[in-house]
C-alpha cells in the first residue's frame, strides 16, 4: 500500500488513503496550506495545481492518482521564495485583497503566460472562468495579467 | 503636521506572501495536539427535542469531548438576548446547533455526530414573513416576553422581534393636500450570501485558566465579550487573537463557530480546531436579509417630495441578531437621499423559522435604497419629469434635514451629479447597436454612513525608528490596516510607512474596539492611531528641542528626521532622538481613543433606534448603462460609473480597489445571486455550483471619480470607502433594467427568468397584503 507524489520537485511518500482529494494530502501532510479548499467541488479554483504542468484543481483528484505525476503548488512556481513574473505584475498593480483566492489565481494565470504568450484581454477574462474571487471585481488581475505579458 | 505626505498609492505589504501561498489564515492553522470538531445541526425548521443521547457517541474511537446546551448557559443578541449557543428543547431553523464533537481526526468526529441519538417532534414552521405577521401565527419565540432586554426603547410583540420608528412633521397633511400626486411602490428582496472565501473557522484552546480564540473575525472583542456571555465566564477570561481573515464582508462581524470550540478545548484540554464546510457556509450563513419594502410619497407637480411614509419589513431569521440594529438603518437610507418635511417610517424585524440573517456591506442599505430609486423613477414617470432633473431638486443640501431631523452640512449630492454628468460625457458613447436587445441607462443617488464607535491604538516608538502600531484593528483583506493606518501613522511621525508595524489583532494587546465593518477602519482605528502617534511626536519634539536646542514648534518631522523647518539636514534623524528619549525617560510611547461625536437628531423623532443620527454620512453617485435580450431575460451590464463621497482619499489606488470589487459584488445581488428557502425550511444554494457568484466575464471595469472634500470628524478628513461601493448597484441596474423594459421592476435579483416574466406580463404587479395599507396599523406600539 502507499503511494507517493512529486510536490515542487521533492518526492515524497504518502500512507494516506489512495482516494484521498490530493488537496489534503498538500495541506495536511505535507504543510503546503498555500492550496484552499473553497468550494471543494472544482468550481472556485482556489486550490488550484499544476499536474504535469496543467492547472488542475487538486480538490478533485484521488491524491493517488497523482503518483508519478509532477505536481506543483503556488509555494514551489518561483525558486528561494522569488516572486515570478505574474506575482510581481499583481504586487505592483495592488491586485490583492483578502488572498484566498491568489494562490490558485497565481497557478492559472502563471499557465497562460506561457501557454498563451498573445492572450488578448477577452481571452484572460476567460481563462480565469474557473478562478473565482469575491473581493476584487477581477479587473486589477486582468490588468495585472496584460502587465506581465507586456514585460516578458 | 506634514499632513500632505499622508497621501499616497501605498503598496500592500501582505501581498507578496499572499501571492506566495505563505500567509497562514485560521484554517491554515494546526496546532501540536490538535483535534478536530464537527457540530451536529437541526434538520427540521421547527421541533421539539424529545430526547438528545450522547452516550454512544462518547464511545466511538478518538472522541475527546462533546458538548450540548447545558454546557452554555448564556443568551446573546443585539438589543435582545434571544440566542443560545445551542438549541434548548426548541428548534428554531433547520442548521440550529444541537452538540458538538471533538475527536482526534475529523473523520471521528463525524462519525460521532452520526452516533448521536435525536428524537425531535416536528412542529409547524414559519418561513415567511407573510406567515409570522398572519393574525393566528405561531410564535417563533413564544417565550419572548422573558428574555433579557439589552438596549430600551424598541417596541416587541410576537413574531416582531423589533419596531424602530420615526415619524416628523404632520404626514397625514401632506397626503391630504390637493396639490400632489400620490405615488405607491412595493418591492420585494432575497437573501444574499458572502461567500467568503475562508470559511468560518476557528482554533481554540484553554490555557492557564483562560480561553484562547484565535479565529476568522471581523469583531474580535464581540468575540470575547458573547462567548464569555454565552459560556457563563468572566469576558477577562476570553482572549481572542485573529490571524490574517480570508475575507468578510459582514459575515464575520458577529460570533459563529468559536464557543464551540472553546467548549471543547477546556472540555478535552486540547486545542480545538472547527471550520464550518461551504455547505454549512451557505445552509447557516448569516445572510443579508430579505425584505419587503413599501414606499408612499406625496408629491407636488412641481417635483417637491412633501411626504413619505414606508414600511419595512426585515427578516431575521429564527433570531433578532444584527437585523434588530438593522431597523435602525432605515431612517438613513430609505429616508436619505432627499430632503424631507413630513416623513413616519416603521421598520420591523420579523422572526421567522430560517436560518438567522446578519451583516452585509451596507446592511439594510442595498436594498433600501433599491427600493427608494425605483420610487423617485415612478415619482419622475408619474409627474413626467425627468428622473435625473428630479433628484437634483430634491437631493440633500447644506442644512438640509434629514428623516430624524438632522442637519445635512455642506452641498455635496448635487456636485456629486454635476461630476457624474461630466464623467458620463467624457466616455465615448458605443456605437449604437442592431442586435436586438433592449437598452436601458439610470443615474442612482445614495446615503449611506460611517460606523463610527470606540476604537483604541497605541503607538510604541522604536529606538530603531521604527513604531509599532497596536490596535484590535483586523485586516479582512480590504487593505485599511495595511495601507490607510500605517499612512496615518508614518505622516504623523515623518517615517516612512513601511516603518509603521502594525500589531495583528489581540485582546489581551489592545484596547476596546467595535471591530471591522461600517467604514470604519480608517475613520475610527484611524482616529485613534492618529492621536496616539501625535501623542509619541509630541514627546519626540520635546527631546530633540533639548538636543538640536531649538523650540519644539519649530521643528518638523520629515523623512525620517527632526529637523528645524526650513533647514532640510538640520537635526537628528528620529532613530537617535528615540533612543535618547529612551535613555532619560524611558521608552516613547502614545495612546489614542476615538468614538463618535453624537450628531444630535430632531428631539421626540425616533423611538427604537440604536442610532438617532448619521456622524458622518457617505455619498455615492452611481451609473449603469445594460442590455436586456428580450429573448432570454439576459441582462448585460454594458457600462458602470461611480462618483463616491470619500471625504479625503488617503490612498486612491486602493479605493479604486475597493469601488471595482463592492461594484462587482452588487452586480451578483442584482443579476444572479439568489437564495431561496424550500418548503422543509432549508436553504436550496448549498454550494457554488447553484449559488451564482460574478465570474470574470461578468464583469466591466467601473469608472470612477473620488469626490474629496466633504465634511467629515475622520482624521484628515477621511471617510470609510470600502463598504459603501455596493450601497447603489442594485438600483443603479434595477432603474437601468426598467428604462430599457419599460417595465415596472419589483423585485431583485434580475435573473433571466424573472426578466422574462415582466417582459411577457406573466408575473401579477407584486403586492404585499402583510403590510396593511394605513401605515399605523403596522405598529406595535403608536409612535
Amino acid at each position: 500500500m502507499g503511494f507517493s507524489l512529486t510536490v515542487n520537485g521533492d518526492r515524497l511518500s504518502c500512507a494516506a488513503d489512495p482516494a484521498t482529494p490530493l488537496v489534503d494530502i498538500l495541506r495536511e501532510e505535507m504543510h503546503l496550506t498555500g492550496a484552499k479548499p473553497v468550494c471543494r467541488e472544482g468550481f472556485c479554483g482556489a486550490c488550484m495545481v499544476l499536474v504535469d504542468g496543467e492547472p488542475t484543481p487538486s480538490c478533485l483528484v484521488p491524491a493517488a492518482l497523482a503518483d508519478g505525476r509532477e505536481i506543483h503548488t503556488v509555494e514551489g512556481l518561483a525558486p528561494h521564495g522569488a516572486l515570478n513574473r505574474i506575482q510581481t505584475a499583481l504586487e505592483a498593480s495592488d491586485a490583492v485583497q483578502c488572498g484566498m483566492c491568489f494562490p490558485g489565481m497565481v497557478v492559472s494565470l502563471t499557465h497562460l503566460l506561457t501557454a498563451r504568450p498573445d492572450a488578448s484581454r477577452d481571452d484572460i477574462r476567460a481563462a480565469l472562468t474557473g478562478n473565482i474571487c469575491r473581493c476584487t471585481g477581477y479587473e486589477r488581475i486582468v490588468e495585472a495579467t496584460l502587465l506581465a505579458l507586456a514585460t516578458r | 503636521m506634514s499632513d500632505v505626505s499622508a497621501t499616497m498609492d501605498l503598496r500592500r505589504r501582505d501581498a507578496a506572501d499572499k501571492l506566495r501561498g505563505r500567509t497562514r489564515y485560521t484554517i491554515d492553522r494546526y496546532l501540536p495536539g490538535m483535534l478536530h470538531a464537527a457540530v451536529l445541526r437541526a434538520t427540521v425548521p421547527s421541533g421539539r427535542i424529545v430526547r438528545l443521547d450522547t452516550s454512544r457517541a462518547a464511545r466511538i474511537p478518538g472522541v475527546r469531548a462533546i458538548v450540548t446546551a447545558t454546557d452554555a448557559p448564556g443568551m446573546i443578541g443585539i438589543g435582545i438576548a434571544d440566542h443560545p449557543l445551542f438549541a434548548r428543547d426548541v428548534i428554531r431553523y433547520d442548521g440550529e446547533p444541537l452538540a458538538a464533537v471533538a475527536a482526534v481526526t475529523l473523520a471521528q468526529a463525524q462519525a460521532a455526530l452520526a452516533a448521536i441519538e435525536v428524537e425531535i417532534e416536528p412542529l409547524p414552521a414559519i418561513l415567511t414573513m407573510a406567515d409570522a405577521l398572519a393574525p393566528d401565527a405561531t410564535l417563533v419565540h413564544p417565550d419572548w416576553r422573558s428574555y433579557e432586554v439589552l438596549l430600551e426603547g424598541g417596541a416587541r410583540g410576537g413574531n416582531v422581534a423589533w419596531e424602530a420608528t420615526v415619524v416628523r412633521g404632520d404626514v397625514d397633511a401632506a397626503f391630504a393636500r390637493p396639490d400632489v400626486e400620490i405615488v405607491e411602490s412595493c418591492f420585494r428582496v432575497g437573501r444574499q450570501n458572502h461567500v467568503a472565501f475562508e470559511p468560518r473557522a476557528v482554533v481554540a484552546s484553554y490555557e492557564d485558566g483562560r480561553f484562547h480564540i484565535e479565529t476568522s473575525t471581523q469583531v474580535p472583542w464581540s468575540i470575547r465579550n458573547a462567548t464569555a456571555r454565552l459560556l457563563g465566564v468572566p469576558a477577562s477570561q476570553v482572549r481572542v487573537t485573529v490571524p490574517p481573515v480570508g475575507g468578510g464582508f459582514g459575515l464575520k462581524f458577529d460570533l459563529a463557530v468559536e464557543p464551540f470550540a472553546a467548549l471543547l478545548a477546556r472540555a478535552s484540554g486540547r486545542p480545538v480546531r472547527l471550520v464550518n464546510s461551504r455547505e454549512e457556509e451557505m445552509l447557516t450563513c448569516l445572510f443579508r436579509e430579505n425584505a419587503d419594502i413599501r414606499i408612499r410619497s406625496a408629491v407636488t407637480r412641481e417635483g417637491d417630495i412633501v411626504g413619505r411614509e414606508a414600511v419595512v419589513l426585515m427578516d431575521c431569521g429564527a433570531y433578532g441578531g444584527e437585523q434588530i440594529f438593522l431597523t435602525t438603518m432605515t431612517a438613513h437610507t430609505l429616508g436619505g437621499n432627499y430632503k424631507l418635511e413630513n416623513v413616519r417610517m416603521v421598520s420591523r424585524a420579523v422572526y421567522t423559522n430560517t436560518t438567522p440573517n446578519g451583516a452585509f456591506r451596507c446592511c439594510n442599505g442595498v436594498y433600501n435604497t433599491f427600493a427608494l430609486e425605483r420610487h423617485t423613477d415612478e415619482i419622475a414617470s408619474r409627474i413626467g419629469m425627468d428622473p435625473l432633473a428630479f433628484r437634483r431638486r430634491n437631493v440633500l443640501g447644506d442644512k438640509d434635514l434629514g428623516a430624524t431631523g438632522q442637519v445635512f452640512e455642506s452641498n455635496v449630492l448635487g456636485p456629486m451629479l454635476d461630476r457624474m454628468d461630466t464623467l458620463r460625457d467624457a466616455t465615448t458613447l458605443p456605437p449604437a447597436r442592431s442586435d436586438g436587445r433592449l437598452h436601458g441607462r439610470a443615474t442612482t443617488v445614495g446615503t449611506w454612513f460611517v460606523f463610527v464607535g470606540p476604537s483604541a491604538a497605541t503607538v510604541n516608538m522604536n529606538a530603531d525608528g521604527t513604531v509599532t502600531l497596536v490596535t484590535s484593528g483586523v485586516e479582512i483583506g480590504s487593505g485599511s490596516m495595511m495601507q490607510s493606518l500605517p499612512q496615518i501613522v508614518a505622516s504623523t511621525l515623518g517615517i516612512a510607512p513601511e516603518h509603521v508595524i502594525v500589531r495583528a489583532a489581540d485582546t489581551d494587546a489592545a484596547g476596546y474596539d467595535v471591530g471591522v465593518g461600517g467604514g470604519r477602519t480608517t475613520v475610527s482605528l484611524g482616529a485613534a492611531s492618529l492621536s496616539a502617534a501625535q501623542e509619541v511626536r509630541t514627546k519626540l519634539l520635546k527631546v530633540a528641542a533639548d538636543m538640536i536646542e531649538a523650540a519644539p514648534d519649530d521643528l518638523v518631522m520629515r523623512d525620517g528626521r527632526i529637523e528645524i523647518a526650513g533647514a532640510p539636514g538640520s537635526g537628528r534623524t528620529v532613530a537617535e532622538v528615540a533612543t535618547r528619549a529612551q535613555t532619560v525617560g524611558g521608552p516613547v510611547s502614545g495612546t489614542g481613543a476615538f468614538t463618535g461625536a453624537g450628531v444630535p437628531a430632531m428631539p421626540g423623532c425616533v423611538a427604537g433606534h440604536f442610532i438617532d443620527a448619521i456622524d458622518i454620512p457617505v455619498f455615492a453617485v452611481h451609473d449603469c448603462e445594460v442590455a436586456v435580450d428580450p429573448e432570454t431575460g439576459h441582462v448585460e451590464v454594458l457600462s458602470y460609473r461611480v462618483v463616491q463621497d470619500v471625504g479625503r482619499a488617503l490612498n486612491p489606488r486602493a479605493i479604486h480597489g475597493q469601488i471595482q470589487g463592492g461594484v462587482v459584488q452588487g452586480l451578483g445581488y442584482a443579476l444572479h445571486e439568489e437564495v431561496t428557502i424550500g418548503d422543509n425550511g432549508r436553504v436550496c444554494q448549498n454550494g457554488f455550483e447553484t449559488y451564482r457568484v460574478p465570474l470574470a466575464l461578468d464583469v466591466v471595469p467601473v469608472e470612477i471619480n473620488l469626490y474629496e472634500g466633504a465634511p467629515s470628524i475622520g482624521p484628515l478628513g477621511t471617510k470609510g470607502a470600502g463598504e459603501v461601493p455596493i450601497l447603489n448597484v442594485g438600483a443603479a441596474v434595477a432603474c437601468a433594467v426598467a428604462n430599457a423594459t419599460g417595465k415596472r421592476v419589483q423585485a431583485l435579483p434580475l435573473t433571466p427568468p424573472r426578466v422574462l416574466e415582466l417582459l411577457l406580463d406573466r408575473k401579477p404587479e407584486l403586492t404585499l397584503p402583510h403590510i396593511a395599507d394605513k401605515w399605523a396599523d403596522n405598529l406595535i406600539r403608536p409612535h
